[in-house]
């Protein structure tokens, strides 16, 4: 990073808050207007039942569920480069982990949606929520459905009060630099904060034990989410291999879609000497890792598969690659596995259109990941006679496209209206002012 | 903030090693100093001012702690309220209470260290005390003395003497 005073990084990122031009109203409109065609989808299946969607046996879990691993697992790198990282102490991760932990707090609440579409009768949600009735019901705690109930508002608490807490010194920055309303609306965001040494003190042990804490719990999220799968019987699913393998996967598809959503940004706030091509290259070394971690998974699930002895786990992993979702498969393990060793060579992970590229071809093969492992298990279990495919109907994927769209309205709000780079953790990684350099 | 109308002078530096140098002056001439703005945290700031490691680590404990008392009582509480076997488990099946009991003692823990940094720093507060200055928030350090007379005069005198470029009194 370059070398800059704290007033010019001050003025460089709270520049990406003025007021913008006529495209990005036409953009944020256009995607509100995408939302409220999905939400009335999801009206509409409300009002008319179930049947509107694909889902039917064999394949019950259909892409709402896809969509909810999915966009669990985009959550994941949030909370990597926010807490993980920022332990290990890498210091590449400083100027992402704002954006990195929005697209979490944003995919996190995504997520949380589709259970709720999925589940259909929406009005008796709260049945899976533990407190006293009239018949002594309660939930069974021993679900990984419960666990995952449990662990998914869990995540989305405390990755919502990571980023908020961590912006607090910025955004009263943004309201010393604001006036009228905004300034207003600013300080009682920023709760009166002025950087005192008795609000350092406590804000510098409360960060570092935030991060502890969210640590443990980003493995246990996606782990938690993988038991959904492999504590059940479905051959494909009942795997030891699924809490570390999804753990990976969402880490890969959380950084891919932090690289997908970040090129353009800094193009378009001209931001290029904080988000420098080393942050955007350190991503894609990490990318190769996890990218070689996927794939040694998929290869484990088939060599178990045969080691096993087990013949409808055997006939389900050839069925996976040679039967009706064989495409899903190997745009699978092509976008996941194999695209991303790409980044082996330097002229690929430093040009940003192959970065961007990549990027989105991660996030298309973890989809269909999630689709393979869901669709593709349910529609070839045990009995011959029961086998099935399934295909998403407009509804499903309406609602699917109104998601995405949702995430990106969200995240274009947030890099309009809060300081999407870290003010006070970019003036912490460079020298403070001081008499001596300034003579020299 | 511990008050807000303190009267008593204010320094403002542009440089951070000017600010320690004021600072350790301020310390052995026996001032007491009431309040260090900075941008961001500084190390020796804490160091010179001897300020003792934030307690806030003791509410994340209890929180914990809390949490996965909380979450193992729930799930016992409901499976001895419910007797319901599933999978041929116990009914008090204590593995899978674990996942239970390690998210509540997350999200206690997270909730109680919130609470404590909001407590412990005086937050929030929507009017700011009349010493802050918004440059603080900016590149510049701060230094407010409250009080008045010997210890206001020999605090403006060393802001004066190590590159304060501003003093003035705050009423």
């Amino acid at each position: 990073m370059e070398r800059f005073t704290y007033q010019e990084v001050n003025r460089e990122i709270l520049r990406t808050l003025n007021p913008p031009r006529k495209p990005y109203y036409f953009l944020v409109g256009g995607l509100f207007l995408a939302v409220l065609y999905a939400a009335s989808c999801w009206a509409y299946q409300i009002l008319t039942g179930m049947g509107v969607a694909g889902v039917m046996h064999p394949v019950n879990w259909g892409i709402y569920l896809v969509n909810f691993v999915f966009w669990v697992g985009i959550a994941h790198s949030g909370t990597l480069i926010s807490a993980i990282l920022y332990l290990l102490r890498a210091r590449w991760r400083t100027s992402i982990a704002r954006s990195a932990e929005a697209m979490t707090v944003f995919a996190v609440m995504i997520a949380g949606l589709f259970p709720f579409i999925h589940l259909g009768r929406i009005w008796v949600f709260y049945w899976i929520l533990p407190y006293p009735n009239q018949r002594d019901l309660w939930p069974n705690f021993q679900s990984p459905l419960v666990f995952d109930m449990i662990a998914i508002s869990t995540y989305l608490t405390v990755s919502f009060l990571f980023w908020y807490t961590g912006m607090i010194p910025d955004l009263a920055a943004v309201r010393d630099h604001a006036t009228g309303l905004r300034q207003k609306i600013y300080r009682i965001l920023s709760l009166g904060w002025v950087g005192s040494h008795r609000q350092w003190r406590h804000y510098t042990s409360a960060y570092v034990l935030f991060a502890a804490l969210a640590t443990p719990l980003v493995i246990s999220v996606h782990s938690v989410v993988s038991w959904d799968f492999a504590l059940s019987i479905v051959p494909g699913w009942h795997s030891t291999i699924f809490a570390p393998y999804f753990v990976a996967g969402a880490i890969h598809s959380g950084l891919a879609m932090v690289l997908t959503l970040l090129i353009p940004l800094r193009r378009i706030f001209r931001v290029e000497k904080f988000i420098t091509m080393e942050t955007l290259e350190s991503i894609a070394k990490t990318i190769i890792f996890t990218g070689l971690i996927v794939g040694y998974a998929y290869g484990v699930e088939y060599f178990m598969a045969w080691y096993s002895g087990n013949r409808v786990e055997r006939d389900t992993f050839i069925w996976r690659a040679v039967g009706h979702y064989a495409y899903a498969f190997w745009i699978m393990v092509v976008c996941n596995s194999v695209a991303p060793l790409a980044f082996f060579f330097k002229k690929v992970r430093t040009r940003l259109s192959s970065l961007l590229l990549i990027s989105v071809l991660v996030n298309i093969g973890m989809w269909y990941e999630r689709f393979v492992i869901i669709v593709g298990s349910m529609a070839h279990e045990y009995n011959p006679y029961s086998w099935g495919n399934y295909a998403p109907t407009w509804v499903e994927l309406s609602i699917m496209a109104g998601s995405f769209c949702l995430f990106l309205f969200l995240f274009f709000l947030f890099v309009k209206f809060l300081p999407s780079i870290s003010i006070t953790e970019i003036k912490e990684s460079l020298k403070p002012p001081a008499r001596e350099r300034s003579k020299a | 903030m511990s008050t807000f109308k303190s009267s008593g002078i204010l320094g403002v530096f542009p440089f951070a090693d000017d600010l320690l140098k004021a600072l350790e002056e301020l310390k052995a001439s026996g001032v007491p100093i009431h309040t260090v703005f900075s941008p961001i945290p500084r190390s020796e700031i804490q160091k010179i001012l001897g300020q003792r490691p934030s307690p806030v680590r003791f509410f994340t404990l209890l929180g914990g702690s809390l949490g996965l008392a909380t979450g193992i009582s729930l799930a016992s509480y409901a499976h001895l309220k419910w007797e319901f076997v599933t999978g041929g488990k116990p009914v008090l099946a204590w593995i899978p209470f674990v996942v239970v009991g390690f998210e509540f003692t997350i999200l206690f823990g997270v909730l109680f260290t919130l609470a404590s940094l909001l407590f412990k720093s005086g937050l929030p507060k929507l009017r700011l005390p009349e010493q802050y200055d918004p440059r603080f928030s900016g590149d510049r350090f701060g230094v407010f003395v409250s009080g008045s007379g010997g210890g206001k005069e020999m605090a403006r005198m060393i802001f004066q003497n190590n590159g304060a470029e501003e003093v003035r009194d705050v009423f």
